[in-house]
């Protein structure tokens, strides 16, 4: 199974979303466009852990794909954002309770009058979605792997806007040559090596470096704020974040 | 799938999943996010990242910088050994991004001068203040501990605990008050915890020195702009309304609203809401307290009290004191109601009739104390 390769059938979205939860909360009593386009870019980020729930739960990869798809498509209605906790919203809990309800209470009923279903605009890749949930862990909950892929997306999403920055400003090659770095711990990184492969001086070489790490962490605190309506619960969801992706 | 078959991270060693992140590892990666507690307040600009301690380290020969503990407020926190007395201390930069700008070289004076004014246990030490290399730097105590919002996200922390901890506090911002003082930036991250369980107030960056040449009594600084820029404005969720709508008036009282808001976060987990819910409401502790929180959280701050020594006394009282029977009986009927729907009827009634006769009594006794003493300011207190 390639680990580094990302054809192009299994790549996941590059897309991240430039929406906050709180513009998706605000409008949701107006038809505002922006709204609108803010939930669809949601949609389109967070779907896999969602998809990943529902297989876990017990669903078929086809009836998995249909679920997930027309859960999106009821969720663009609107119809449920009304009954969202504006105060303390997340988008992470939002998404799972939505589902869960959409599950237990309107999939028979959906089963029979499918609204999204069978169109030819799918939401995700479905293709890919199947491939990716067959690797992943098979001994966790519903609720586990939601909150891990959950954990795994944001972390997708942070490393895609770090590639674009660098891609951004002219210097793809660096970042993959620094990307490593990411993981190690400080103490362990090979200075010299890195900043003879990027060709600067090791002092260059280490700020590049600390710059990479300290922006990796400033873009993963913000993809969690944008889905949280409270900017105080960072932290917390951050703890509960690892813990999720700790727990294999 | 068969996990052995993947390759393993070098790092940590579990298996690679096939949707890692541009081929790294997730676990990694996620540690990474766990490294540094830095926080942002809504006031800072795109921030650079801190400097590593080896390009620190040439402009302070008398100090072994050994790590970097994060940024607060202004500046960026390294922990240091003083080499000459060997002992750590906590040097503190001003941020990189901030150095050209006067109006932040002018606070960061100011921030030293009003520690230095401040000699108090439960407020940081100041040791030496100046420039070195381009660099503003304060050299402070090193609190070998947490800050209270490491801790209020560990979870460690029980009402005991914050009913421990307001005390101490209310000494330290008395202190500050009482030297013309307001710190106007107290929250969790700005309150230091040492190993030995004592509060160390921190973080006086944007704390407004009254009645002195950089306070309210010098007509060209009151003149001036900045007291009403974003930056002045402390953090959200934490600081008074006065300071949005009203800097140039904002005195003791502001502290003793954060103050509020802290005592509220860390008896109930959150910050106070639109709707403010009374403490005991959201979590098990003394009804008296809800009392005390609350009109710290008053709006207007002649509403609050007036002293932050009062929010001590009266703490301290609440702890000292059992909770007296009627109120608890109330509070217990309470709960239970809230734990389950079967209240049971007969004992509820006679809850609450016992404590309105209570409440009848004191109220004719408040104001037997008050027809003597007219016109004192205990009259509030009867009013609620």
């Amino acid at each position: 199974m390639p680990v580094t390769s990302q054809t192009s059938s299994s790549e996941a979205p590059k897309l991240f979303p430039h929406t906050r939860w709180t513009l998706v909360l605000a409008a949701t009593r107006k038809d505002a466009p922006e709204s609108a386009a803010a939930l669809e870019a949601i949609c389109h980020a967070y779907w896999y852990p969602l998809y990943a729930y529902v297989r876990r739960y017990g669903q078929s990869a086809h009836d998995a794909q249909d679920l997930t798809q027309e859960f999106f498509y009821r969720l663009l209605e609107k119809r449920w954002l009304e009954a969202a906790d504006r105060e303390k919203g997340k988008l992470r809990t939002f998404l799972i309770v939505a589902l869960k309800n959409f599950m237990s209470k309107e999939w028979r009923r959906a089963s029979a009058q499918r609204r999204g279903g069978g169109q030819p605009h799918a939401r995700f890749d479905t293709e890919f979605a199947e491939s990716r949930y067959a690797a992943d862990s098979q001994t966790l909950a519903p609720d586990e792997i939601f909150d891990q892929q959950w954990a795994i997306t944001l972390l997708e999403l942070t490393v895609n806007r770090l590639r674009a920055e660098f891609t951004a400003a002219g210097k793809p090659r660096d970042f993959e040559v620094l990307k490593g770095c990411l993981m190690a711990e400080r103490g362990a990184i090979d200075y010299a090596a890195v900043a003879k492969q990027l060709g600067v001086n090791e002092g260059a070489g280490r700020v590049s470096v600390h710059r990479l790490r300290k922006r990796f962490r400033e873009i993963y605190r913000e993809e969690i704020s944008q889905t949280l309506a409270d900017g105080a619960e960072l932290d917390g969801e951050l703890r509960h974040l690892a813990a999720a992706l700790a727990g294999k | 799938m068969n996990t052995e078959l993947l390759p393993k991270c070098p790092q940590c060693g579990t298996p690679l999943p096939a949707n890692a992140p541009a081929g790294l590892c997730p676990r990694c990666l996620m540690a990474l996010n766990l490294k540094t507690e830095t926080v942002f307040t809504d006031d800072m600009p795109a921030a650079q990242p801190p400097l590593p301690p080896a390009q620190i380290a040439p402009h302070f020969p008398q100090l072994e910088i050994l790590e970097c503990l994060g940024r607060g407020g202004m500046g960026v926190v390294y922990k240091a050994r003083q080499k000459s007395l060997n002992r750590l201390v906590a040097l503190k930069l001003l941020a990189p991004e901030r150095v050209q700008d006067a109006k932040f070289a002018e606070r960061f004076t100011r921030e030293a001068q009003a520690l230095a004014a401040l000699n108090h246990p439960n407020i940081v030490t100041i040791h030496d203040f100046g420039q070195a290399g381009g660099f503003y730097y304060l050299i402070m105590e090193f609190v070998d501990g947490m800050n209270l919002r490491q801790l209020l996200r560990a979870r460690k922390f029980t009402p005991e605990e914050a009913l421990a901890i307001v005390p101490p506090l209310c000494d330290a911002l008395q202190f500050a008050h009482d030297r013309g003082i307001v710190h106007r930036d107290i929250k969790p991250e700005n309150l230091l915890l040492d190993k030995a369980g004592r509060v160390k107030v921190a973080d006086f960056g944007i704390a407004k020195m009254l009645g002195t040449v950089n306070g309210g009594g010098d007509p060209g600084r009151t003149a001036t702009p900045e007291n009403a820029t974003q930056t002045a404005l402390g953090t959200p969720g934490y600081s008074a309304p006065e300071q949005k709508t009203d800097p140039q008036r904002v005195d003791s009282r502001a502290d003793i609203y954060s103050l509020g808001v802290v005592f509220y976060e860390m008896l109930t987990g959150e910050l106070p809401g639109k709707q403010l819910q009374p403490p005991s409401k959201k979590v098990q502790i003394d009804v008296r307290l809800d009392e005390v929180v609350l009109r710290a959280l008053e709006k207007k701050p002649e509403l609050r009290y007036q002293q932050v020594s009062e929010v001590k006394t009266l703490v301290e009282t609440i702890v000292a004191t059992p909770p007296d029977n009627s109120r608890r009986e109330e509070a217990q009927i309470e709960a239970k109601g809230r734990q389950s729907k079967l209240t049971s009827l007969p004992t509820y009634r006679l809850g609450r009739v016992v404590s309105a006769i209570w409440g009848l009594w004191i109220f004719v006794l408040v104001v037997l104390v008050i027809y003597q003493k007219e016109g004192s300011p205990a009259w509030n207190l009867a009013v609620s």
